[in-house]
Parts: structure tokens; C-alpha cells; sequence
């Protein structure tokens, strides 16, 4: 994997400020050291790090396209952030009550949760290692429209960008984040996501991707304080390599937490999900739900960690994966992960495999559904369920429409 | 309606029905009773149409059409309704969903516009209402954490809604509480028409009695076996199916 690192290392980086280029050298260093997943390295086994090696990044530099972004299209009223081909343009972003926009500073970077010893955090090491622009968002009060951060790269993207954003709620402020992906062209987006949640805070993350031959790689992570609500709703409806690592620390008390997520994979697609919540103070609640319904000769890997520490006593935790495999050529990889250091928790997981039922598509089918259309309602009514806990019905409404068209 | 010549039907590698005859005339209710195993959801399912139930003999004209060559949902758009013995459960879809997306499915086969949604939501908390049915099962997935007799009453909820020319029921008295089956045979009668035609299956007399079926069939080891009329269902129900010649059973 050392090609890769050379050929991720070779464009020039633009300067900046000491901390920051002290942190980026730190960074270059642990990835020197350890180097890029192998096969062997656990959390990464099922992500096919090898086809980015294939792939030609020789050919960096300016991007004829870079002025061309493609505008996502959103049903509601949004502070937009186009983040096109990896640059994030805030431009929209004027003077709006409770809401501030910086560059990020170096002490805005925690990197203790990352391993050094290994390579299985080494794109996170390589976002910080080319790391050129990065921002912080500041929600001071609670925001009319939900924010939206619409990430698309062109046809000819073949780079690799590593953005990095940074998001902070103010106590007791609601927000909502709309984050879309509509990767074209041929290259990597290397994005991190660090979510600061204050004391009472809530935010609803939702995540839309339909990508193509671009990989996404994003890691987000979320950290909550005192009685603080984190809810996110993934929907994937394609991209040749989407890995998604999604981290939620309950560090105080009543911090709760619900992710939910669905893949509806087909062709060669691949997701993959990690996902970590830690319980580090009780009681604190966390309910996960993830569906995959895997077409062809796609591939789904979730693989779900909660993690309750000392100190996490009376915490409550519910995980579920539910996955459909819909070819025989299909695969599914799913572990659920349950550590509990704590006393008086309860917890719950569950992990499913499973195809459709013939006698659910003849029943469909004897009511006049022809076999295109129950297969699609079985598909639809089998995923959908993710979306129940939306407590905005508009919200539910939009992904479930998406779902839908997708199926 | 309805005229099954010398049916042969194999599931798997096994020979079901062998030589089955059975004709319905339009507005006719015709019962089959028969002993547990004897192939009466096999001709159910048959006749709508199910994969791996193979006809290897044997004719079915359906009104006046071969019924045989056609898919399972054309079956459902021509008219032929079947009410599962074992009606099942589809999660994450909505009850209301599902019977609007099946109507409009057949309608459009038919060449036929789509409901009015207002117009379609009335026909259904009517029969809701007929068979003492709480309007939250429209919300809910569709037999899902039905208890038996509300997945059955679901059934004749579908089937007066789709307003099917024939209507086969399986069972649906079976695990019905003595105020429900009376709640089905009202709903059952309330569709019966010069032109509806009904298959009621069922191993009750009890059912009979409100329907009052125009004939009365023994399916046994995959043949009918005795045809009469009401008073033979009678005779079942105080004999058991003992009185059947030996050789019939044999068969
Ligand atoms: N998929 C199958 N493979 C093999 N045998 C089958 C299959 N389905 C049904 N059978 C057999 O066919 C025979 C007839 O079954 P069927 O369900 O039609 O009986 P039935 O008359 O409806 O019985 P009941 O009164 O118990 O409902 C039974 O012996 C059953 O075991
Ligand atoms: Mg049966």
C-alpha cells in the first residue's frame, strides 16, 4: 500500500498556519509509519482499499470542471454548503442569526481517539495529512432551515480530497443537517466529520448518498454532553465504495443517541458501516437499526459496536441489523458488537439474514401486483421501517420517496 | 364461471390433485369440505396461480378464458380472488397502502383509471366498519400482529374491495369466534350477486348454515369424491368422512 500513500502525497499542499502544519506532519508521519489498511487489518477487511490503488491518481491538478457544481436538489429551504470536487464553499452563508463559519483550528483537532499503532485509522491520519481546508460551523441558536451540506465531484474527477468539517451546537440548540452525496468521476472524498453536541443540544443528521464510480470515505463523529440528542438516518442507494465509520460518544449523563440506516445496494456497489457508540456515563441510551438489502453483486458490511464503560450503569441500548440478500451472487457481512463494562444496563442486538418469501411475493402477486411491483413493495416495506422514528413527516416523506424511486 | 376438467396438479415431485372436476356456475356458492391433507388449499393455489404448483393435466376455463396460461396477478385482474388459509404477513407495508396499490394494480390491467383516494379510503372504513373492524389496522403492516380472526376478516376486507367475479376462501371460518364468522358470512352474502361466484372451503357446517351453498363437494385424496347438496354437508358433519368408500380413498 505504499504506492498509494506515495501517489496521495504527491501534490503540493497549500500552507498554513504552524499548529496546523505541525498537526499535519504528526499525521504524515503515523500514516509513514503504518501505512494503509491491509487485508488483514480487521476493520477494514471488507473494504476493497486495493481498487483505489488501481485507480489513477497520477493526474492531479487544476480541474477544468471545479467551476461547474451541480445543485442538489432538496425540497426544502436549506443554508446550502456546496462542497464540490472536496472544496467547501461557504459563500452562502452570510450573516445568518446563530450561525458562524471559521476556518479550523488546530486545538478544534482531537486526534487522541485515533489509532497511532496501526493503520486501521489511517484515513483519518491521511484527511489530517492533506489536510487544506477545513471549517467549523457554529450554530449559536436554533436555526429556521436545516443546514445542508451537498457534497458532488464532475465527471472528471479523479482526485483525492480530504475536507474536513466541523460542526458545533451551542446548549439546548436544535438543528438539523441534511447531508447529500452525488459523486461522479473517478475519484476519493476523504471526509471527516467531528459533531460537538452541548448540554441539551439536539441534532438530526441525515445522510442521502447515490454515487458512482467516486469512494467515499467518511468518518463522522459525534460527541454529546449533558441530556444532548444525536439522531442520524443514512439512506445509501449506490456507489462503488462507500465506507462510512460512525462514532457517537454518550459522555455525560441522559445523552441519547438513535442511528439509523439503510443500503439498497445493486451492480458491484459496496457499503460499509462501522459503527461505534460508547456509553462512557450513565444513563444514557442509544438504539441503532441498520437494513441492507444487497442486489447482484453488491456487498453490505455492517459492523455495529456499543461499547458501555464503567460508570455507563443504567444505561439502556437496543441494536438491530436486518439484511435482505436479493441475489445469490450478493454478499452480506454483519456483526453486531456488544461490550459491557457497566452495571445494571440493558441491553438488546439483533442480526438478521435473510431473502424474500415466495409465499409474501404470491400473496402480493394474487392481489394483481405483478412480480417488478411486489418485489418492490416487499423491498420497500422491509427497509422502510428505518425511516418509522422520523419524527418529521415531511422528512420520512422525502426518504422514503427516495427509497422508493431507488427500488 | 368456473369449470375444472380432470385437474392434475403436482407440488414438488408429488401428485396432489388427480383428476379433479368441478364446475361453478355465475352466482353460485359451491362448498368443498375434505379431510386434512386432501389437496383443498392445493387447488386454491393452483388455481391462482402460485409457483412450483404444476399442472401437469388437466384443463380450467375461467370465464370463458384459460385460466392456466395466465400469471398469477392476471388471474387477480381477471376477477379470481383467493382468501388464504394462512393469510400473510408483509412488514413495513401499510394495510392501506398495500389494498389501494392492488386495486390500482388491476384496475390498470383492466385498462381501468385509477381510484379517487377519498372514494377509496370511504369503501374501506365501510367494510372495516361491516366487519367491526378498528380503523387502525389500515395504518398498520399489512397482517402483521393480526390476531388470526383479523387477519381472516382482512381477507373479506380485500376481497369486498377488490369485488373479485370469483372468490375462493380457504379456511377463512377456521380460528373465527362465533360473532365473526357470523361478521363473514354477512360480508359474504352482502357480495353475492346473480354474476359472483363463491369456492368455500372449510371443514364446518357451521359456515354453511349462513351461506346456504348451491352444492356441497368431498375433495379426498385429490379427486372430488361426492357432490351434493346442503344436506350432504350436514351428513359429513355427523359422520365424519367415514362413510366414503374405501376404494375412493384409496385412489
Ligand atoms: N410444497 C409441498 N411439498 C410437498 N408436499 C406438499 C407441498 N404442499 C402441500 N403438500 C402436500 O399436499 C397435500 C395436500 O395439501 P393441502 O394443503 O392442499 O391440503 P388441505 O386439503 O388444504 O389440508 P387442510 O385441511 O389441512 O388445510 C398434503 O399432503 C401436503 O403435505
Ligand atoms: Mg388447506
Amino acid at each position: 500500500m505504499s504506492e498509494l500513500l506515495e501517489q496521495f502525497s504527491a501534490p503540493p499542499l497549500i500552507e498554513l498556519e504552524s499548529d496546523l502544519e505541525a498537526l499535519r506532519k504528526h499525521a504524515q508521519k503515523v500514516l509513514m509509519q503504518h501505512g494503509f489498511p491491509q487485508r488483514k487489518t480487521e476493520a477494514w477487511k471488507y473494504t476493497p482499499i486495493a481498487a483505489l490503488e488501481r485507480r489513477d491518481w497520477s493526474s492531479d491538478g487544476p480541474d477544468e470542471s471545479a467551476a461547474r457544481t451541480e445543485s442538489i436538489e432538496l425540497p426544502f429551504d436549506a443554508h446550502r454548503i456546496p462542497v464540490h470536487n472536496g472544496q467547501i464553499d461557504t459563500s452562502q452563508l452570510n450573516e445568518i442569526d446563530g450561525l458562524h463559519i471559521e476556518p479550523l483550528r488546530a486545538e478544534q483537532i482531537d486526534t487522541s481517539a485515533y489509532v497511532d499503532h496501526d493503520p486501521s485509522d489511517a484515513f483519518a491520519w491521511l484527511n489530517l495529512a492533506r489536510l487544506e481546508q477545513g471549517i467549523c460551523i457554529r450554530v449559536t441558536h436554533t436555526l429556521e432551515r436545516p443546514l445542508a451540506l451537498q457534497f458532488s465531484s464532475s465527471d472528471q474527477f479523479k482526485q483525492a480530497a480530504h475536507p474536513r468539517i466541523r460542526i458545533e451546537l451551542a446548549e439546548g440548540v436544535e438543528a438539523t443537517l441534511f447531508e447529500q452525496h452525488r459523486l461522479h468521476g473517478s475519484g476519493l472524498i476523504n471526509l471527516v466529520m467531528d459533531l460537538q453536541l452541548a448540554a441539551g443540544s439536539s441534532l438530526q443528521h441525515l445522510m442521502q448518498r447515490q454515487n458512482d464510480e467516486s469512494a467515499l470515505i467518511a468518518r463522522t463523529e459525534a460527541q454529546l454532553e449533558q441530556a444532548a440528542h444525536y439522531q442520524a438516518y443514512v439512506l445509501d442507494l449506490g456507489g462503488a465504495l462507500t465506507r462510512q465509520d460512525l462514532k457517537v460518544h454518550l459522555n455525560e449523563s441522559r445523552a441519547r443517541t438513535r442511528i439509523h440506516g439503510v443500503a439498497a445496494l445493486k451492480d458491484k456497489q459496496l457499503v460499509d458501516y462501522h459503527t461505534a457508540i460508547q456509553h462512557r456515563v450513565g444513563p444514557s441510551h442509544s438504539e441503532e437499526d441498520f437494513r441492507i438489502l444487497a442486489d447482484n453483486h453488491s456487498m453490505g458490511v455492517f459492523n455495529g459496536r456499543i461499547h458501555m464503560l464503567p460508570g455507563a450503569d443504567d444505561s439502556h441500548s437496543d441494536m438491530n441489523t436486518a439484511n435482505l440478500l436479493l441475489s445469490e451472487h450478493a454478499r452480506i457481512n454483519t456483526k453486531p458488537e456488544l461490550e459491557i463494562h457497566a452495571e445494571e444496563v440493558t441491553a438488546s442486538h439483533g442480526a438478521t439474514v435473510g431473502q424474500l418469501e415466495e409465499a409474501a411475493r404470491f400473496y402480493l402477486r394474487s392481489r394483481g401486483l405483478n412480480d417488478a411491483e411486489a418485489l418492490a413493495l416487499l423491498k420497500f416495506g422491509f427497509a422502510a421501517a428505518a425511516f418509522d422514528a422520523l419524527e418529521s413527516e415531511p422528512l420520512r416523506q422525502w426518504f422514503t420517496d427516495r427509497l422508493k424511486q431507488a427500488l | 364461471m368456473l369449470k375444472i376438467n380432470n385437474l392434475h396438479v403436482q407440488v414438488g415431485d408429488k401428485d396432489i390433485l388427480k383428476g379433479l372436476n368441478l364446475e361453478v356456475g355465475p352466482g353460485e356458492v359451491h362448498a368443498i369440505m375434505g379431510p386434512n391433507g386432501s389437496g383443498k388449499s392445493t387447488l386454491g393455489y393452483s388455481l391462482a396461480g402460485r409457483d412450483g404448483y404444476e399442472v401437469t393435466d388437466g384443463s380450467v376455463l375461467f370465464d370463458g378464458q384459460n385460466l392456466l396460461e395466465l400469471e398469477a396477478e392476471e388471474r387477480a385482474a381477471a376477477g379470481l380472488f383467493l382468501a388464504f388459509q394462512y393469510p400473510v404477513e408483509i412488514p413495513g407495508v401499510n394495510n392501506a397502502y398495500f389494498l389501494r396499490a392492488a386495486l390500482n394494480a388491476q384496475r390498470k390491467a383492466r385498462g381501468e383509471d385509477e381510484v379517487d383516494s377519498i372514494d377509496f379510503l370511504r369503501a374501506v372504513r365501510e367494510q372495516l366498519k361491516a366487519l367491526q373492524m378498528d380503523d387502525s389496522l389500515l395504518k398498520r403492516a399489512v397482517n402483521e400482529g393480526f390476531s388470526g380472526g383479523e387477519k381472516k376478516r382482512n381477507e373479506m376486507v380485500q376481497m369486498a374491495v377488490l369485488q373479485p367475479k370469483l372468490a375462493i376462501l380457504d379456511e377463512t371460518d377456521s380460528g373465527l369466534d362465533i360473532d365473526a364468522l357470523k361478521l363473514v358470512a354477512e360480508g359474504v352474502n352482502r357480495l353475492r350477486n346473480d354474476e359472483r361466484s363463491f369456492v368455500v372451503i372449510t371443514h364446518y357446517q357451521r359456515l354453511l348454515e349462513h351461506l346456504v351453498p348451491d352444492q356441497v363437494h368431498v375433495l379426498s385424496n385429490g379427486r372430488i369424491v361426492e357432490s351434493g347438496g346442503r344436506e350432504l354437508a350436514e351428513r359429513l358433519e355427523q359422520e365424519g368422512y367415514g362413510f366414503l368408500s374405501p376404494e375412493e380413498d384409496a385412489a
